[in-house]
């Protein structure tokens, strides 16, 4: 029987992400696709006594259904953590465990956005935010942004033009994909400006605490007075991702109505998953395992910036970030980098074009790579094979013939 | 351009106009700068004076909406920020923000039931747990903590959007050895039942859509169903269920997106579907082309009687896509469940999955799979159904012994609830009021209907109460009932038709 879907299904497409990762699951492909943590630093021998005092102490409790806002021995611990850490001013009641930070978006797409609804995002912004609201059918608009974070006349000037601006979405920190964290100035400007227009701010962050060098900067929401920033905060990137335990806070009435929404998801978070995380916590020091991390990954950033001032042709530039998980390459306009990447998946080695990161697409002249899964003699060997083709694509398109025949 | 005149309207004709092009601006159809047409050009298109257009434009102007500009025209003016840079931010517009029907939402029931169960002092036959006492805490110590030598950091990583491999296989097995042919491939793993009712309503449903429900039904289904902003279109069940017979005249009218039942253990009434009446709604559902979304929780906790097939196993047109769980055999808190669904579907509800949440908790599915593939399932199944059979028999002899004349309730061969049929001049808001006083937890009715209730009824559950409870918890709630029958003045308020409001 032919099934008449919903009209969202029409726009929600197999991303290209998920296609390249299926290639690249092959062991002798060097794959810079992935945004996944490295599991070489998941606690695996912890985990296995997190196991067994989970279910000897905390019994029967473990395996019950349980309050959707979640654990609160959790929930305090992340809102003492935001407080300390980020500067915010959160309480635990306003902490909403969510079944990853993928829910947090759902569940805002479902409070906030009507079809039609316009969605303010970074240019370019992260692939799982536009599937996550896409679901809701609304336009969105991509605001410019240079090495300081969204550019501030050009929000103020969409803002003015667009009645329908429900939510603006952003991720100050180690942006995904491009690696690049806003200025503490440009925040300040950026909150300003939105106190005035009364938007919503979604602000995602996944990658803060992964930061190599440099100064911690205040969160939006250590600088919002006005309750319009909901912060989605994860554990998948400082500790695991399987478990499907991040949190969103929320003030009033984003709150309660985030949280009647999820009852209709999920009920709420697995009762297990939060418990054994609350029982790592009370056992070991987290801060342990995401020190190993940020030291990992700062050393696998460094090999990947050098190896690529070294192979990569000089019309090539990319940022440099300072922590996170992923860097942001673009080549010259006329170059699609879907092709590259066809050249480089031949040569064994793999990264994801950066159309995807537009929601509205047409711009094909970027990549992002990522630096945190693999060691660092694969990553000098993946960079220089990817140098050796972007050297190719680069001297054919210097050739008028050639040129058109890449096109 | 979508203006329209309506001469017939006391609405004078500039006021249309001016609303219309409100609309048109406040839609984003006309952004900021949009030159509006000539005041000519549309008088002329609408068939109006010219005078009335430039009314209309002259309102839109007062009301800051338009500019004109010389050599431009009139143009759609800029929005201007809410709060004044220096002053203190005003008020903020939330229910302009949240989205369409989120107001309506109902309260979080849900949420409230599950809060009474932490307190000592309430008798807790609200909610549709599975009893705690019988959870196989050692097992699931050892697998899990064995888990992570045998499998190692892949139980702490992503896994497949459609479930962990392992499990959708052990499901597969599972049923197998019940008779059922269900390859992996046709399983999804979800996180709960309630996120399959979500996913599939995501799917399928767009808003306005209809969707059919028997009555009563669940109301967490129905929250599903209306945030989702479909038409929820009843249709009424008695003691068999779903009646069918009433169906047909529903698809004659109307095209569902979906028919939503539970035809096994129903939640709340208990009832199941016989196999007549499953054929006649699926020989309906193929002839008018509507998918089923089978509910089906319940079904392994048969008590007595002779097993019914699912409407899953019936279906022979690919129309049916069924939610289970293992939150009812075995506990909830791990939020992993099921759903079969035909390969077209599966895969669009896997992409949809993409955006929700990526995929269940890795090592929760890794448990459930080596707790099915070592027989611990069945094993325990055996045991919770003896006891639940024990706990019903306990709860309507106690009904039996304490209900006042004029309250009926069902015999449930099998899940999890008694569905009570109060005398309909009894007050039910007394009851719960009752309730509270007494420390006694029910479901009231009302909510598990989409409209007005048709039956003044209740749900007992009568699993998660241990037997003392049990009996305790209906004693004291029947001598409430019958306390509330025998006050004229208590039941003659309600009685009395519709109060006017002053």
């Amino acid at each position: 029987m032919a099934i008449q879907f919903a009209r969202r299904m029409d726009t929600l497409k197999a991303s290209d992400i998920r296609e390249i990762l299926k290639v690249t699951q092959r062991p002798e492909m060097i794959s810079f696709a992935g945004g996944l943590p490295a599991p070489e630093f998941f606690p695996v021998e912890e985990m296995k006594h997190v196991a067994t005092r989970t279910l000897s102490e905390g019994g029967r409790q473990a395996l019950q259904y349980s309050t959707t806002e979640g654990h609160p021995p959790l929930r305090r611990w992340i809102a003492e953590r935001m407080n300390t850490r980020m500067g915010a001013a959160v309480t635990p009641e306003r902490i909403l465990i969510t079944s990853g930070s993928q829910q947090g978006l759902d569940l805002i797409g479902k409070i906030l956005l009507d079809e039609g609804d316009v969605v303010l995002c970074e240019s370019p912004t992260y692939l799982g935010a536009v599937n996550a609201f896409q679901a809701y059918r609304p336009v969105f608009m991509e605001v410019p942004t240079d090495d300081h974070g969204m550019v501030i006349e050009e929000l103020e000037k969409r803002l003015a033009e667009n009645r329908r601006v429900k939510l603006i979405y952003v991720i100050p920190d180690f942006q995904n994909p491009s690696g690049r964290t806003w200025s503490l100035e440009r925040r300040e400007q950026f909150m300003e400006l939105v106190r005035r227009w009364q938007i919503p701010v979604i602000e995602d962050n996944p990658y803060g605490d992964l930061r190599f060098e440099g100064e911690a900067l205040p969160a939006l929401k250590a600088l919002d007075r006005d309750g319009l920033v909901v912060m989605l905060g994860t554990f998948s990137k400082i500790f695991c991702p399987g478990m499907r335990v991040a949190w969103l806070a929320a003030e009033s009435p984003i709150f309660e109505k985030v949280v009647l929404v999820k009852q209709g998801s999920d009920l709420h978070t697995s009762t297990l998953g939060q418990m054994q995380l609350a029982t790592y916590l009370e056992m070991y020091n987290l801060e342990d395992n995401i020190a190993q991390i940020r030291n990992a990954y700062r050393q696998r950033r460094d090999v990947m910036v050098a190896a690529m001032e070294q192979e990569f042709p000089p019309e090539v530039t990319f940022t440099r970030p300072q922590g996170g998980m992923f860097l942001w390459v673009e080549l010259p306009a006329h170059i699609n980098t879907r092709t590259v990447l066809q050249r480089c998946l031949e040569r064994n080695v793999a990264f994801v074009p950066g159309g995807s990161f537009f929601p509205n697409g047409g711009k094909e002249n970027f990549f992002r790579l990522n630096y945190s899964t693999m060691p660092e003699d694969r990553i000098r060997e993946g960079i220089a094979r990817i140098g050796a083709v972007l050297r190719e694509a680069l001297a054919e398109s210097a050739s008028p013939d050639l040129a058109a025949a890449s096109q | 351009m979508t203006i329209t005149i309506d001469r017939a309207s006391p609405v004078p004709v500039y006021r249309q106009i001016v609303q219309g092009i409100r609309s048109l601006i406040a839609s984003g159809a006309w952004t900021a700068g949009f030159r509006l047409p000539p005041e000519r050009t549309l008088a002329q298109a609408l068939g109006v004076n010219r005078t009335t257009v430039l009314n209309a434009y002259r309102e839109l102007k007062a009301e800051g909406l338009v500019e004109a500009h010389v050599g431009r025209g009139t143009v759609v003016a800029a929005q201007r920020p809410v709060a004044d840079a220096a002053a203190e931010a005003a008020e903020i517009p939330w229910r302009q923000l949240f989205r369409t029907g989120l107001g309506r939402s109902q309260d979080p029931l849900l949420r409230d039931l599950l809060s009474l169960t932490e307190r000592d002092d309430i008798i807790p036959l609200a909610v549709g747990l599975p009893a705690p006492e019988f959870l196989p805490m050692a097992a699931l110590r050892d697998i899990l903590a064995g888990l992570l030598s045998e499998v190692g950091p892949a139980i702490l990583m992503h896994s497949p959007t459609e479930g962990v491999t392992a499990l959708r296989e052990a499901i597969s097995r599972h049923l197998a050895a019940r008779g059922v042919h269900r390859p992996p491939e046709e399983i999804l793993i979800t996180s709960g039942c309630q996120q399959g009712l979500d996913l599939v309503t995501r799917v399928l449903v767009d808003p306005g859509d209809p969707v059919v429900v028997e009555e009563p039904t669940y109301f967490g289904a129905l929250e599903v169903f209306r945030r989702a902003q479909a038409r929820v279109i009843p249709v009424p069940a008695d003691q068999d269920g779903l009646r069918t017979d009433l169906l047909e005249a529903v698809l004659q009218h109307r095209r569902p997106k979906f028919i939503y039942t539970l035809p096994t253990f129903q939640n709340p009434s208990g009832a199941v579907l016989p196999l007549e009446r499953r054929r006649h709604l699926l020989e309906l559902a193929e002839r008018f082309a509507v998918p089923v979304v089978e509910d089906d929780p319940y079904t392994e906790l048969r008590y007595d009687g002779p097993a019914v097939p699912s409407l899953k196993e019936l279906d022979t047109a690919g129309l049916v896509i069924s939610l289970h769980s293992f939150s009812k055999v075995l506990f909830p808190g791990l939020r992993v469940g099921w759903m079969a669904a035909p390969r077209p579907v599966l895969r669009q509800l896997a992409l949809a999955r993409q955006g929700l949440d990526l995929h269940s908790n890795t090592p929760g599915q890794w448990m459930l799979a080596r707790f099915l593939t070592r027989g611990h399932f069945d094993a325990h199944l055996e045991l919770v159904r003896r006891e639940y059979r024990t706990r019903r028999d306990l709860a309507l002899a106690a009904l039996a012994e304490t209900a006042p004349p004029g309250v009926h309730w069902t015999r449930p061969e099998g899940g999890f609830y008694i569905w009570c049929r109060l005398p309909a001049h009894l007050a039910l808001g007394r009851l719960l009021a009752q309730a509270a006083q007494i420390g006694v937890a029910f479901l009231p009715g009302p909510p598990c209907f989409a409209e007005e209730p048709v039956v003044n009824a209740i749900r007992l559950n009568f699993t998660f109460p241990s037997q003392e409870q049990l009996r305790e918890g209906i004693t004291r709630l029947m001598a409430a009932a019958a306390a509330i029958l025998e006050e004229p003045a208590a039941s003659g308020r309600t009685g009395g038709g519709t109060p006017p409001l002053v």
